[in-house]
């Protein structure tokens, strides 16, 4: 085989310099400033005392725990309830279009006015939630005052304003299948149940790894939602590694901020490559 | 019987700048019923004798109260009276109204002045934010006189008060250039310090940041001038290095201390503690009768800080040598009794505080404070200059005492100083500036400026009084521990190490979710990151 080369590698350039200047410059840089004390000006080498500190001390390493809790519960919440929302939107009902734009609505406002709007809705005397509930003879609940229930209440809204991305995903994966199972499922005598198990869900599935990477990478470094609604506190209740990281940088601990992007970096990639390719090979099968 | 109140111009009771006569309107107040307005009469003068009008109505018979119409045409710069009297269809004839005013601006387009720009159109372009700056000095003793500005962009008027003072009795004038503040601003000084380009007197942060600017270097030694020695001492170890004083006082001072409703301290009978045990046995006291004992504003994280920072002068009484070595590296919270028992005050308040304390902000805190909603606040006694501004008088409801330690005979006040002038040693006008220094801390330089801006504080000079109408909380009881001498400066005087943490792991003990000791170790682990951050040798 005498197999030619069409075009010359130089053709490469362009996109490796941009690659090298904004992406793998900085990642080698941050990974060697992680192991200093610096101030942008001069740098002391301090080895892995950074790593350290940040796994010893409690506020930080909590927050490690948080993230996890934060983008699995997420992520399981939006993959369960956006595939029942799909399902329900592509079944033959009326004002299919309007109930559709509703469910992405959320989507549309920006983070922080959704956090700031939450956490007045949260409020333990003042907000709504509460009135309804003691207006109902309930208790009051306060959901980012306490410090089990605030990590969940930011959860809630996460999952509030993040599953209606996730509906459409699932949305375009289910039409996408097409109608002649379901036709020849039905002369069979399957019933609905037996249809979306066997059908739909089989066939959703590449909808559903999407679904599923996305919203766990989402949840990984999310930030902005934390930060407007209880700023990681009360306390460090709700901190996560990128609120912690924020919070470093701004005290001016350079090298200990730069440490725990590295974290959340390889905290990123050791999740989500190996579930990428778990999940790419039971597609395939 | 019928009045008119609230005359307005414009929808506003207040009006100034306007250049085409604004429409007038008015409230009727009656207690008849079905009142209905039979005739009003306007009158619009320059003087409030009314003895001669520019427009008088008559009157004129009609039920219009709002958008009524004069047709004056307006002098430029000038203050008119406008009032009011209506009678009613029943013949009750109402008095005139109270007389409201308004300031025209320049009616006539006679702008003369000239915009203040930068140099030339390069030096705009060069600088990041530009500053352009114009001073003048008011000649004449002033009644009233308005001002007409305008700006491309934004622009601030001031009159400096103390500034005014010292060309007028000194005949010197004094030329202010405005810096930013932060990090950016910090940078400047140093740079035009080490540079020799500094003005001859330099505004810059008292204590622990003093120290690091290496002053004898650069500032005039002012251990021998006069005023030195009217210094309150606490103050003046601020901005004492090596035994030689540098500073002067550039406003007053503010105190972290127990900000509290005085109506329900006399409602129950309860008197000011001078102990721990005293204070929460007062909050107990306050419980009981049902009411909220403390108020918490923890949404805003930093206000969760104060009752630690605030308790510095018990943790300095108790160990007056612990800054020296908490920045050494040899002290520590979590191993002195004093420094636990500062995070522990926090846990002791847990139960005391409003339900919503962790949602509440430090605006809801001053609403809560001046309207008796909770009788103890911690805070830095600013919040009077807030609440004042909000509530006016009703600032004197309140009243402020330091946080309590177990020393009854000792009870004190944890204070922030206030920044500093220092001298350039270099100063071009050396002889001017130490007047201006002496006229500044002179009772009559003090006087000028508070009577511009309420202290917070007292003011950092023995035996000055403060003037009648500074706040009740500032006068007599800030004012008793200085005179008594019983105040120490916050912690971040005294060394620069401050975790950066500190909100919300105060945060964590205030509400319960740490005990003292677990916070005093939090709060240790995290100063430890600022220490190796800053250099210092820890271990």
């Amino acid at each position: 085989m005498n197999k030619k080369k069409i075009y010359t590698l130089w053709f490469l350039i362009p996109s490796t310099i941009i690659f090298s200047i904004f992406f793998l410059i900085p990642l080698v840089s941050s990974l060697f400033y992680s192991l200093t004390v610096w101030d942008f000006k001069s740098f002391t080498f301090v080895g892995l005392d950074n790593f350290k500190m940040f796994f010893s001390e409690r506020s930080l390493s909590t927050s490690v725990i948080h993230t996890l809790i934060y983008a699995f519960l997420t992520c399981a919440l939006k993959v369960i309830l956006a595939f029942f929302i799909a399902i329900f939107l592509t079944s033959k009902i009326k004002t299919k279009n309007f109930l559709r734009s509703v469910v992405f609505f959320p989507n549309l406002v920006s983070t922080i006015a959704v956090g700031i709007t939450f956490a007045a809705l949260m409020h333990p005397t003042k907000g709504l939630f509460n009135l309804v509930l003691s207006t109902l003879g309930a208790g009051r609940i306060d959901f980012l005052g306490n410090t089990s229930l605030a990590l969940f209440s930011v959860i809630f809204t996460d999952v509030w304003k993040g599953v209606g991305v996730a509906t459409v995903i699932y949305v375009s994966g289910i039409q996408s299948i097409d109608k002649t199972y379901y036709e020849a499922a039905s002369i069979d005598g399957a019933n609905g149940w037996e249809r979306l198990k066997n059908i739909t869900i089989p066939l959703v599935r590449p909808a559903m790894n999407s679904v599923i990477i996305l919203s766990l990478i989402g949840g990984l470094r999310s930030f902005d939602l934390i930060w407007a609604m209880t700023g990681g506190g009360p306390g460090f209740a709700t901190d996560v590694v990128s609120s912690v990281v924020y919070k470093q940088y701004a005290a001016g601990f350079y090298g200990l901020s730069t440490a725990g992007n590295v974290i959340m970096f390889v905290l990123i990639a050791v999740i989500a490559y190996p579930l990428q390719r778990f999940l790419l090979k039971r597609e395939e099968s | 019987m019928v009045n008119v109140s609230k005359v307005t111009m414009d929808y506003a009771t207040e009006l100034k700048g306007v250049i085409t006569m604004p429409q007038i309107g008015w409230v009727l107040d009656s207690d008849e019923r079905n009142a209905v307005q039979k005739q009003y009469q306007l009158q619009i003068a320059t003087e409030p004798s009314f003895a001669e009008t520019v427009f008088d109505s008559g009157e004129v018979e009609s039920n219009q109260s709002q958008h009524v119409i004069a047709p004056v045409e307006l002098q430029s710069l000038t203050r008119y009276y406008v009032r009011v009297k209506a009678a009613l269809t029943s013949d009750s004839t109402s008095t005139w109204s109270d007389t409201a005013s308004f300031v025209s601006g320049l009616c006539q387009n006679e702008w003369e002045a000239e915009f203040v720009s930068a140099d030339s159109d390069a030096d705009a372009e060069n600088s990041k934010g530009t500053y352009v700056r114009k001073g003048f000095t008011l000649t004449g003793k002033v009644k009233e006189a308005y001002i007409s500005c305008s700006a491309l962009g934004l622009y601030e008027l001031y009159l400096n008060a103390v500034i005014d003072l010292a060309k007028e009795k000194l005949g010197i004038t004094v030329e202010v250039e405005q810096r930013v503040g932060g990090a950016d601003g910090d940078n400047i000084v140093k740079t035009r310090l080490a540079s020799g380009d500094m003005a001859d007197i330099c505004l810059y942060n008292s204590g622990s940041l003093l120290n690091a600017l290496n002053p004898s270097e650069y500032f005039y030694d002012l251990t021998n001038e006069s005023f030195v020695s009217t210094y309150d001492d606490t103050y003046k170890e601020t901005v004492t290095v090596d035994g030689k004083v540098y500073g002067v006082p550039v406003a007053s001072t503010q105190a972290g201390a127990i900000l509290y409703y005085k109506p329900d301290y006399e409602e129950l009978g309860l008197k000011v503690p001078t102990t721990w045990d005293e204070f929460l046995a007062n909050c107990d006291a306050l419980k009981a009768a049902g009411k909220t004992a403390m108020i918490g504003t923890f949404a805003d994280s930093w206000t969760a800080q104060v009752p630690y920072l605030g308790d510095n002068y018990n943790i300095i009484a108790a160990d007056p040598s612990f800054a020296k070595n908490f920045e050494a590296g040899t002290a520590k919270y979590a191993t002195t009794p004093a420094g636990v028992e500062s995070f522990q005050k926090m846990v002791d308040l847990n139960q005391y505080y409003n339900e919503d304390y962790l949602a509440a902000t430090y605006d809801d805190g001053c609403d809560m404070l001046a309207n008796g909603e909770g009788t103890h606040w911690i805070m830095l006694t600013q919040a009077l200059g807030n609440i004042y501004s909000l509530y006016g008088e009703d600032v004197d409801k309140i009243g402020v005492f330091g946080v309590p330690g177990d020393d009854a005979a000792n009870a004190g006040l944890t204070v922030w100083m206030p920044s500093s002038l220092y001298v350039n040693k270099n100063a071009e006008n050396m002889d001017a500036v130490l007047a201006f220094m002496e006229l500044y801390t002179s009772t009559e330089g003090l006087d000028a400026y508070a009577g511009v801006i309420k202290a917070d504080g007292p003011y950092c000079i023995k035996g000055y009084e403060l003037p009648d109408d500074a706040y009740e909380a500032v006068k007599t009881d800030m004012q008793a521990y200085f005179d008594e001498g019983k105040t120490t400066t916050a912690l971040e005087f005294m060394t620069s190490v401050k975790g950066a943490n500190c909100p919300a792991i105060c945060q964590e003990a205030g509400s319960g979710q740490t005990t003292a000791e677990e916070a005093a170790a939090a709060y240790d682990e995290d100063c430890k990151k600022q220490a190796v951050q800053l250099g210092l040798n820890w271990e």
